[in-house]
């Protein structure tokens, strides 16, 4: 008797056992669950984010190149027209110079010198915030004009190095790139004591790969980042979805390498080159 | 049929196999870890020496109470490492001492050093789900997700290990006493059986926990 009960009690505890056994690896494989469903969710909030700071990044950057477009067109349209109109008038004036006395003559010649040089001045401010060129011609024909100029200016000589077939690049890149190149030739002629820069900017595999170098002091690892340059290249090269690497060894030179990812688009049927949507990177 | 003896010896093979790697590993571990290792060290030398003492038909029973005592505290301490400050240590340390002063009288005055100790493995397997299920909870706090715990995954596999077994075995170490002492041999094996299983499902998830421990270096 005492037998069956036992029994009875050992039937009963066993497959109880085994169903709190079920329920303790049911708890387990639900918290894996749980915690991997966290982590997805979290990892969604994370790409919405980059995302979105993609996207005030490129409308910052946006924002900032229509201002400076409507400044450059300001500057040239009225305040270059206003001070062309002055030169003129006192051209006129001065052809009178028998009427007039020397001294005054000699003034007139002075303000007719200083009028020039604040229209040259106008000039190349406008420019220099939004070179006409660039949006008429395209990136490679407004470096070659840029290099050409610095090539005779300077004691750098730069070297553009780029395919003869490369197709038309979209606004943002054409700006962008060039934008970013304009920093790193700057930074070559305040701070490297470069003699020679080399340029190359080639098309690869859905990719626009530019490589900039020079032949200056370079400068420490540590160093790279810290500048407002530097800051500047890399925020244009996020907002569009690409990649920096910069190496500068001190007296070796410095060395950049920027990579942005590209569609290409057929627009009248011409071959455009477009940036990536954006993407997020691991 | 495979006999009971057979069964026990086999189950402990993964306990082998874990206390090998444990020791393998032991400097490359993060502080987590390492305190783990000490109670797997304790629970292979109590397992082994248990394993031979029953080999030989000498009651094993002396060695249970010293591993239910010396286990407990060994396991609040790698809660407390795995918890840090989410929990105050006096909380931990505190259960610790209780639980080692409940286990001394429970040895001494209710069920003496050759008697199954139920009441203190159910008290203990009681503490150890709480901690488990609140390691659970933490590791699933978005805080913590944002810091990230080194060896999150590691650390997960043992809590694994641990909830199944106390949770599983619980009702087994409650009736221990009675199953032992007062069923018949036939049936008592049967229940041990099931231990055993239960016990082989933990050491393989502690084996998976140290085997997949962080590559990175510890802190």
């Amino acid at each position: 008797m005492e037998t069956v009960k036992d029994s009875t009690f050992i039937g009963a505890l066993l497959p109880l056992v085994v169903v709190i056994f079920i329920i303790a690896v049911g708890v387990v494989l639900l918290y894996q669950h749980f915690q991997k469903n966290l982590f997805i969710q979290k990892l969604n909030q994370e790409t919405l984010k980059n995302i979105h700071q993609g996207d005030l990044l490129r409308s910052s950057i946006e924002a900032q190149e229509e201002e400076q477009k409507r400044i450059a067109h300001n500057l040239h349209d009225e305040l270059g027209a206003v001070l062309s109109i002055m030169r003129m008038n006192i051209i006129m004036l001065e052809q009178q110079e028998q009427e007039m006395p020397i001294p005054m003559l000699t003034g007139l010649q002075n303000v007719r010198r200083l009028c020039e040089s604040a229209l040259d001045s106008t000039r190349n401010i406008s420019h220099r915030l939004m070179p006409p060129q660039l949006e008429a011609f395209g990136l490679i024909k407004t470096l070659e004009s840029v290099i050409g100029q610095i090539n005779n200016a300077n004691s750098l000589c730069i070297h553009l190095d780029v395919p003869s077939n490369l197709p038309l690049f979209s606004r943002s890149i054409n700006l962008g790139l060039y934008r970013i190149i304009m920093e790193l030739i700057n930074n070559t002629i305040k701070h490297s004591g470069a003699a020679k820069a080399t340029i190359d900017i080639r098309l690869a595999d859905q990719l626009i790969i530019c490589h900039y170098s020079d032949n200056g002091i370079g400068f420490s690892n540590d160093h790279i980042n810290k500048g407002l340059g530097h800051k500047s290249i890399d925020g244009r090269v996020n907002a569009l979805n690409g990649t920096l690497d910069i190496r500068a060894l001190s007296g070796v030179g410095f060395h950049a390498a920027i990579q942005i990812p590209i569609q290409t688009l057929v627009f009248d049927g011409m071959e455009t080159i477009c940036e990536y949507p954006f993407s997020i990177k691991a | 049929m495979i006999s009971l003896k057979t069964i026990v010896i086999l189950s402990h093979l993964p306990i082998l196999a874990t206390v090998v790697l444990a020791a393998l590993r032991y400097r490359q571990l993060s502080k987590a870890l390492q305190v783990f290792s000490w109670f797997i060290f304790l629970s292979g030398a109590i397992q082994f020496t248990s394993l031979w003492l029953c080999l030989v038909s000498i009651n094993n029973m002396p060695l249970l109470h010293i591993y239910v005592a010396a286990g407990f505290p060994c396991l609040a301490w790698f809660y407390k490492t795995v918890l840090g400050n989410f929990i105050n240590s006096r909380i931990v340390w505190g259960a610790a001492l209780l639980f080692l002063l409940f286990s001394i009288v429970n040895s001494l005055f209710i069920q003496n050093i050759f008697r199954f100790n139920s009441n203190a493995l159910a008290v203990e397997s009681i503490l150890i789900i709480i901690l488990a299920l609140f390691t659970f909870i933490f590791f699933l706090n978005h805080t913590m997700m944002e810091q990230g715990i080194q060896d999150i995954k590691s650390l997960t596999w043992i809590n694994s290990g641990l909830f199944i077994y106390y949770l599983s075995c619980l009702m087994i170490f409650y009736f221990g006493d009675t199953i032992l002492f007062r069923f018949s041999k036939d049936l008592s094996r049967h229940t041990w059986v099931y231990h055993s299983f239960f016990s082989t499902v933990m050491y393989i998830c502690f084996f998976a926990g140290l085997w997949k421990r962080s590559k990175t270096p510890r802190l």
